[in-house]
């Protein structure tokens, strides 16, 4: 997955001739779509092995509410996220000559919202998606029209935190990215019991 | 197969009149508006287009909740047939928005956050409707679009949400609440009327048509059943 968000900026590079001024206009929605397609990979492998070994039908067995299934498998889709999110930003301040400083922090906490959003609505998705057949290909097709408002605000976020400006005008993204993750979460442990019903 | 009912006969001849007499407000009736000139009397198909998708689309989440409470098929049947008159209206909307700008904006297409919260919701719906024709199973279609119908619905309000954060300062779509002539706002009701009717028509339709694959669906099933012998 790392790797891959490293190859997809390597291709936004040599597509749109990075770095330097453009970097404000377009590094964002660079660096963002790299997550995305990204988390694309992740999230249908996070319930590939349980249908190769029909260990899903295990976890519904076994008594409890399946929530839980939901919540451990966004939690793991949110960690590893996270850890492709802190792999590829190295390589993007790198590739993109952006001196480096304590100024990207405040990024952390966008990174840390938008894989929530992503995660949360993904994970329903890729559960849902699990039992389709063209599963890869309609994975993408549910998961990119409805995770859009989240990335709008991501990308709008990230690019003020570049620009040094945060406070005012970055406050309703973050808002806007809590508001997106807890509507999804709370959607999906209502419904993820009729999503992955056999 | 039963014929088409009286009711629905009465329905058609509703709509058909409903229809010429909004085309006749429109065209004869309505006063030409003082800036756009003609282009303004597009607005009058626009508007309740869009009322109209956005009721399908409310459709779609009702007949989604209580599919997934009753588990009757009726409800599932509604919920298809509404994503699918709702994407129609969508398309009428976004097809008569950019014949509407051309002329007053000079562009067919601006990033403006009307346009763009409504291409998104169009393509959730658009999306919908792939995953209940291409990608499910017969038997968990339904409980999986019932999902998908109710999730879809609560994310229309974080796009309208966050579309309007992203281009708060380039608002050029007409306001709401635009003050109109008194024969204009006689015109749109006669408007709201005729697709109110239209869409009645037109879901009742297809939910007779759903209702006719299922049973064909369930005969071809029998027949298989008896090769099987």
């Amino acid at each position: 997955m790392a790797f891959f968000s490293l190859l997809v900026l390597l291709v936004f590079n040599f597509s749109f001739e990075l770095g330097g001024a453009a970097l404000h206009e377009i590094g964002p929605g660079v660096l963002w779509s790299s997550f995305v397609f990204a988390s694309l990979l992740g999230l249908s492998r996070s319930f590939a092995d349980e249908r190769e070994n029909h260990s899903l039908d295990a976890l519904l067995m076994a008594p409890g509410d399946r929530s839980a299934i939901y919540l451990g498998k966004m939690l793991g889709n949110l960690l590893f996220l996270l850890a492709v999110e802190l792999i590829s930003l190295p390589f993007f301040t790198l590739f993109f000559n952006l001196s480096p400083g304590w100024f990207l922090l405040p990024l952390l906490g966008v990174f840390f919202l938008g894989s929530a959003c992503l995660s949360a609505a993904g994970t329903l998705f890729a559960a849902m998606s699990s039992n389709m057949r063209l599963r890869e290909l309609l994975l993408p097709l549910l998961l990119l029209p409805m995770i859009l408002p989240a990335l709008i605000s991501c990308v709008e976020a990230t690019g003020l935190v570049l620009d040094n400006k945060w406070g005012e005008a970055l406050y309703p993204h973050l808002k806007m990215l809590a508001v997106y993750a807890t509507v999804f979460i709370a959607l999906s442990l209502m419904l993820f019991e009729y999503a992955v019903e056999e | 197969m039963k014929n088409i009912s009286t009711a629905s006969k009465i329905l058609s001849a509703l709509v058909f009149v409903s229809m010429l007499v909004a085309l006749g407000a429109v065209f004869l009736y309505v006063p030409m508006e003082k800036v756009m000139g003609d282009t303004q009397r597009i607005f009058y198909f626009h508007v309740p287009a869009a009322i109209s998708a956005f009721v399908c689309f409310f459709l779609v989440f009702l007949g989604s909740v209580q599919y997934l409470r009753t588990r009757e098929t009726r409800w599932d049947r509604l919920a298809l047939c509404s994503a699918e008159l709702g994407v129609m209206f969508g398309l009428i909307v976004l097809i008569t928005g950019p014949l509407w700008a051309k002329p007053i904006w000079g562009v067919y297409w601006r990033w403006e956050p009307r346009l763009t919260s409504m291409l998104i919701t169009f393509t959730i719906y658009v999306a919908y409707l792939m995953i209940r024709t291409h990608g499910t199973r017969s038997g968990q279609a339904p409980r999986l679009a019932a999902v998908l119908g109710i999730v879809a619905f609560a994310n229309v309000p974080l796009v309208y949400y966050s579309v309007d954060l992203w281009a708060a300062e380039q608002q050029l779509h007409p306001p709401r609440n635009v003050g109109l002539a008194p024969e204009m706002r006689y015109t749109l009701w006669i408007c709201f009327a005729a697709y109110a009717l239209l869409l009645v028509q037109l879901l009742l339709r297809r939910l007779d048509l759903a209702r006719v694959e299922e049973a064909v669906e369930r005969l071809r099933q029998r027949r298989d059943e008896l090769a099987d012998y």
